[in-house]
């Protein structure tokens, strides 16, 4: 019996109810289907919804909430002598048992948690079949319920769009819900970190070393959490990608816009999506292994100290691939411009050139400023690139000739690999996150609500 | 075409003299600013171009030979002493008296056969290291496939190991000191003297796109990634696709417009602005954490890449929908249709072909999405091919992401290769976006 | 068309400021303009009238080359400026559009203060050598264009601010400002009300004399009321020209005199 079982019965119960009901409806009125005020199969689709919607409300409460719930009961449940061995590492006590639950008994020789472990699984059984039973029943609550409707008069298709517009207006509301739950996650687990490390020596510290002890008598690891280093790199790399980025991005779209004739334009727009379309892993791969030895036996060869892992390297090659950012929405920003204008500013003698500069560039400069704004939250949150060709050693420097560290790398690095969940390593990443995601958010709502009023000057 | 011949006319009192030298200086370099700026601009395209040729251009000259493997043929003597008698053996156990039987053995035999001259302990495992560590399961398999070889000696070809590969496809320098380099003037004395004699050969390496992921870089394939990409693929798709056209058909036909849809249409924007990570944060605590799914999981892997893909779909769902022109909500209206009919009997067909081409295309930016993946484990070491959405799988990004780790040299060839395949998949699903786009495309 | 004892009649003794010679125009495959031949006064002011789609707002832009920027737009014949040739590879068309002003159906301002309106022209030119003889440039400018009293206070206002009637004079002293020889208005009034169309039209009528102007206009009232010389136009040909007075009170072909009456257009 798994949780995919349950799914499979839900559905296999809405399908009959959905035939029964049709049929049903059908005989009420004795085959004279005109005499319904909704068709047959509303009435069926009424009935399937009613039966289909709570059995699944249910057995996703029981898949968000059922492991904690079954965790929760064991740990109330422990030997004493256990929970106090374990008083203040819960968490770890609860890992070690879901390794066994998952993986067999084969990683553990701790008989009590074992025992735990024998436990959990077998709650959790229970748990499976308490679901089936209470999806089911709220099932058949609602089989009965549109049973009981079908009538002549029953307004079948009415109730069953109603139900659907809930469904519809839920699924937007989704999109909202992702948000909270980003922001809930993210600050949740970033006050755990904060209820270990200061909130001002991670914001304004120098120094970052991310371990923790894993004993109380370790000795050798004092971390320390000053992100300073990490927002220095991560800002010394954005900057190389959109000195790259912006010129080119920003040139591209005024020529393909304003020089280039179509048959150029045709070829140079696929060109720059493909750039765009390129996974960042291929982008990380292509600065490591590629232009990061290049750069480093340029600069032996200039007599320069290039690290394997330059910052410029990585800066360079996240440039390339935003260039396509920039260049897309400078476009649609340069083209929302009136013609015009254009027009007006060329029958004056004015030369190309002095129409870009005088009278596009002037009217796009909100389009513009927020294209490069969203180039620079991208910059800022990009991954792959990072973690594959700039460093991992926090490093303050602004030479983009060494190699930097930035806020993504060290995320990654906190979190691959096995972790405990309340360790303030791991929670340091969470708070990384949390710096990381209003870092883009203020720039992406100032971009992004800066377009809209462009957008409306020039509908 | 410098050169601009000034007008002639007569001046009139208001007028500008267009023919003063200072005038026509002005001009000329007014022309040359223009054309300057006409100049970086194309300069600029240039560059995009450029760089997207090298980038490519590197990755395929990378790969090619990723999909090549060298083999030694040696002269195997199947000793029937060893080997199990097939005569009277069930074909099972058989197989399984087989791969009891010391493979390396054999291999070792059979090169020392053709090596008399080397001796020693030493000397004698550098010899056999010349084949990969693959090559026993290659031997077990042929013997196990033809039972009547047993007791005689036949010729076969096994894997060389990815340090003579390297050597064979000649990105391994040899020129260099020895000391600087894995395979000694011995090692390279034997390959040599094997390829004089036609026994190394350069084949199509099959394995490479019907296998899993390996240690030993002429074993590995990116079979077992493809199938995680698959699986991941698929949840993210099932989750993502109803509740984002369910999300559009409601923000764009139903939704009162009032201050609590603005902020949801706002919201939505800027979560397409996220970086993907964060997403992967959230995967972690809710997923992981709360949820207590296993990790390294397509099932965990495509919940995390919907919540990415949502706002994408939602988006391009919209501007399908909102592009079926208000004609045909009227027509089917004024036939009596209520407006949940409209929208499902006649605006979201037509707006299908749209809703497809933006979910195709937010799937492929899936597909190559490799940051949030990392955050919930997808980032382990899977050798089995993946059979459904529970088993511990990775996806073909993070099997390029930890192949690009490797520090053997063969790697960067794998890699390169495995980026082919994943641009090769990238560029077949952009393709049937843009061909389901012109296809339908339709001017109301 | 015309024979040659009439359109002698119409030879003034002035020399013309603009000479169309078998002029056609092509976009793609469609025939726009076919074969004109007119002359274009300093004195005067010629309307260009006709059905829409006649080819006349395209022989408009055909006079400052803003066909240029339309792709596949072909233009053949000769358009002579004082006797030179504008389609001429040697011409420098920045040059030869600050010669020739236009004016734009709808109004155009930059979103710019009116007096970086009006001062874009002759900065761009290099035109003014100080910023006093700039400040005179943009009065005199709004002052022929009527405009200088009702904004002489709010120069520094959004050119956009303005009412669409001082919008369009204030493109009319933008074109002034860069001293043009010729100016071409491209139905200056279709977008304005009544009042504006009023004000706009007295003042074509106080520019005409300093600068040839060529209107192209919808509206026969407009140019019987402001030019001396009207071209009928249809089909991308040109059916009759002549003084204005003879067009509108004797025309000599019956499609004008449809036209005008309103039979068609």
């Amino acid at each position: 019996m798994t949780n995919s079982t349950i799914l499979v019965l839900i559905a296999l119960m809405a399908m009959f109810a959905f035939a029964f009901m049709r049929q049903k409806s059908v005989a009420v009125v004795g085959g004279a289907t005109e005499a319904l005020h909704s068709l047959p199969r509303y009435h069926g689709y009424f009935a399937a919804l009613l039966v289909l919607l709570p059995g699944l409300l249910v057995l996703v409460l029981w898949l968000a909430t059922g492991k904690m719930i079954v965790e929760n009961l064991i740990v109330s449940g422990l030997p004493d002598e256990l929970a106090a061995v374990y008083a203040d590492r819960i968490d770890l006590l609860i890992n070690r048992i879901r390794l066994v639950a998952e993986n067999g008994t084969g990683v553990e020789s701790d008989e009590s948690i074992l025992a735990a472990a024998a436990r959990f699984n077998q709650l959790y059984a229970r748990g499976i079949i308490a679901t089936l039973v209470f999806s089911f029943a709220v099932g058949a609550i609602g089989f009965v319920h549109a049973s009981s409707k079908v009538e002549p008069d029953f307004r079948a298709r009415n109730s069953f769009e109603r139900i659907l517009n809930g469904v519809l207006a839920t699924s937007s509301f989704l999109a909202i819900a992702i948000t909270l739950g980003i922001v809930a996650s993210l600050i949740f687990e970033s006050i755990r970190f904060f209820q270990q490390v200061p909130i001002e020596d991670f914001l304004f510290g120098l120094k970052w070393s991310p371990q923790t002890a894993l004993r109380a008598d370790q000795v050798a690891a004092e971390g320390s959490f000053g992100a300073v280093p990490l927002f220095a790199g991560t800002f010394l790399i954005s900057l190389l990608a959109m000195l790259v980025a912006g010129p080119v991005g920003l040139f591209a779209a005024i020529y393909l816009t304003q020089y280039a004739s179509q048959r150029t334009r045709n070829i140079a727009k696929p060109v720059l999506e493909i750039l765009a379309g390129v996974p960042t892993v291929v982008y990380g791969f292509f600065a490591a292994l590629t232009v990061a030895p290049l750069f480093r036996s340029t600069g032996a060869w200039l007599g320069l100290d290039v690290a394997s892992e330059s910052a410029l390297a990585a800066g360079l090659v996240m440039g390339i691939m935003i260039i396509p950012f920039v260049s897309s929405l400078s476009d649609d920003a340069i083209t929302a411009v009136p013609e015009s204008l254009k027009r007006g500013s060329l029958a004056l003698g004015a030369t190309t050139a002095e129409t870009i500069t005088k009278v596009l560039l002037p009217a796009a400069l909100p389009g513009i400023a927020s294209a490069f704004l969203l180039a620079i939250s991208r910059a800022v949150g990009e991954t792959m690139i990072v973690v594959m060709a700039a460093g991992m050693r926090p490093n303050l420097t602004a030479n983009p000739l060494e190699a930097v560290t930035t806020v993504t790398v060290q995320i990654v690095a906190l979190l691959t690999g096995d972790q405990e969940f309340d360790s303030a390593k791991t929670l340091s990443a969470f708070a990384l996150g949390l710096a990381l995601f209003v870092l883009t958010l203020v720039l992406n709502v100032f971009a992004l609500s800066m377009v809209r009023k462009y957008r409306e000057a020039y509908d | 075409m410098t050169d601009y011949q000034p007008f002639e006319h007569e001046q009139d009192d208001t007028g500008v003299d267009w023919n003063s030298p200072e005038m026509q200086a002005r001009l000329h370099r007014r022309n040359i600013g223009d054309r300057f700026f006409r100049f970086v601009g194309f300069f600029a395209v240039t560059a995009s171009a450029f760089f997207l040729v090298f980038l490519l251009g590197n990755i395929a000259q990378k790969g090619a030979s990723g999909f090549l493997q060298t083999s030694i043929e040696i002269d195997v003597a199947f000793d029937a002493d060893i080997l199990p008698d097939p005569t009277n053996l069930e074909k099972d156990a058989f197989a399984a008296a087989v791969a009891q039987v010391n493979m390396q053995y054999l291999i070792r035999q059979a090169l020392t056969n053709r090596f008399p001259e080397v001796t020693g302990r030493r000397d004698t495992t550098r010899l056999t290291r010349l084949l990969s560590s693959g090559a026993r399961a290659q031997l077990r398999d042929i013997v196990i496939k033809n039972p009547e070889l047993i007791g005689t000696t036949h010729r076969v070809s096994l894997l060389a190991s990815d340090e003579i590969d390297q050597v064979v496809k000649g990105n391994t320098d040899v020129s260099v000191d020895e000391a600087n380099r894995k395979l000694t003037d011995m090692e390279l004395g034997w390959l040599q003297s094997l390829e004089s004699e036609g026994r190394v050969t350069k084949d199509l390496h099959t394995r490479f796109l019907t296998s899993g992921d390996s240690r030993e870089p002429e074993l590995v394939g990116v079979w077992g990634a493809v199938a995680g990409s698959g699986l991941t693929l698929l949840v993210t798709l099932l989750t993502a696709f109803p509740i984002g056209v369910f999300a559009a058909i409601y923000l764009e036909e139903f939704a009162p417009k009032n201050r609590f849809t603005d902020i949801v249409e706002i919201n939505i924007n800027n979560l397409a602005a996220v970086p993907s990570i964060v997403f992967g944060l959230l995967g972690l605590a809710v997923f992981l954490g709360l949820m207590g799914m296993a990790r390294s999981a397509p099932l965990v892997g495509g919940l995390t890449l919907a919540l990415l893909t949502l706002p994408t779909i939602i988006i391009s769902a919209r501007s399908a929908i909102a592009a079926v022109p208000p004609s045909i909500r009227d027509a089917a209206r004024g036939l009596g249709a209520s407006p949940m009919q409209v929208a499902f009997h006649h605006v979201v067909p037509l707006a299908m072909p749209g809703i497809m081409t933006g979910t195709i295309i937010g799937m492929a930016r899936a597909l190559g999405e490799s940051a949030p993946l990392l955050m919930i484990g997808m980032v382990a070491f899977i050798v089995d091919v993946p059979a459904s959405i529970n088993d511990p799988a990775t996806v073909l990004p993070v099997q390029i992401f930890i192949w690009a780790d490797s520090p053997e040299r063969a790697f960067i060839e794998k890699t390169s290769a495995a980026i082919m395949v994943l641009l090769f998949f990238l560029i077949t699903m952009n393709g049937l976006a843009i061909w389901l786009r012109q296809k339908f495309e339709r001017n109301w | 068309m015309l024979d040659m004892a009439e359109e002698k009649d119409l030879q003034s003794t002035v020399k013309p400021k603009v000479t169309l010679r078998d002029v056609h125009v092509h976009y793609g495959d469609v025939h726009a303009v076919n074969g004109i031949d007119l002359d274009l006064y300093s004195d005067k002011v010629t309307a260009l009238i006709g059905p829409s789609g006649c080819g006349k707002s395209t022989l408009l832009r055909c006079l400052n080359r803003m066909n240029d920027t339309i792709p596949d737009c072909r233009v053949d014949g000769e358009i002579l400026l004082d006797g030179k040739n504008i389609y001429d590879a040697k011409i420098d068309v920045v040059q030869l559009r600050a010669r020739v002003g236009m004016v734009f159906q709808k109004p155009n301002p930059f979103p710019k203060s009116i007096y970086d309106n009006v001062a874009y022209g002759p900065r761009i030119h290099g035109i003014a050598a100080d910023r006093t003889s700039l400040d005179e440039i943009v009065e005199s400018s709004l002052e022929k264009a009527g405009l200088w009293q009702e904004v002489k206070d709010r120069l520094d206002d959004s050119g956009i601010a303005l009412s669409g009637g001082q919008q369009q004079r204030l493109c009319i002293a933008r074109a002034i400002a860069v001293s043009p020889e010729v100016i071409l208005m491209d139905e200056p009034c279709s977008a304005l009300d009544p009042i504006a169309t009023a004000k706009v039209e007295a003042l074509i009528d106080e520019l005409s004399g300093r600068y040839a102007i060529v209107i192209v206009t919808h509206s026969m009232q407009q140019a019987a009321r402001v030019s001396q010389k009207t071209v009928f136009f249809h089909l991308g040909e040109m059916i009759e020209q002549g003084d204005t007075t003879q067009i509108f009170t004797a025309p000599r072909e019956e499609r004008t005199r449809d036209y005008i009456t309103g039979r068609f257009g």
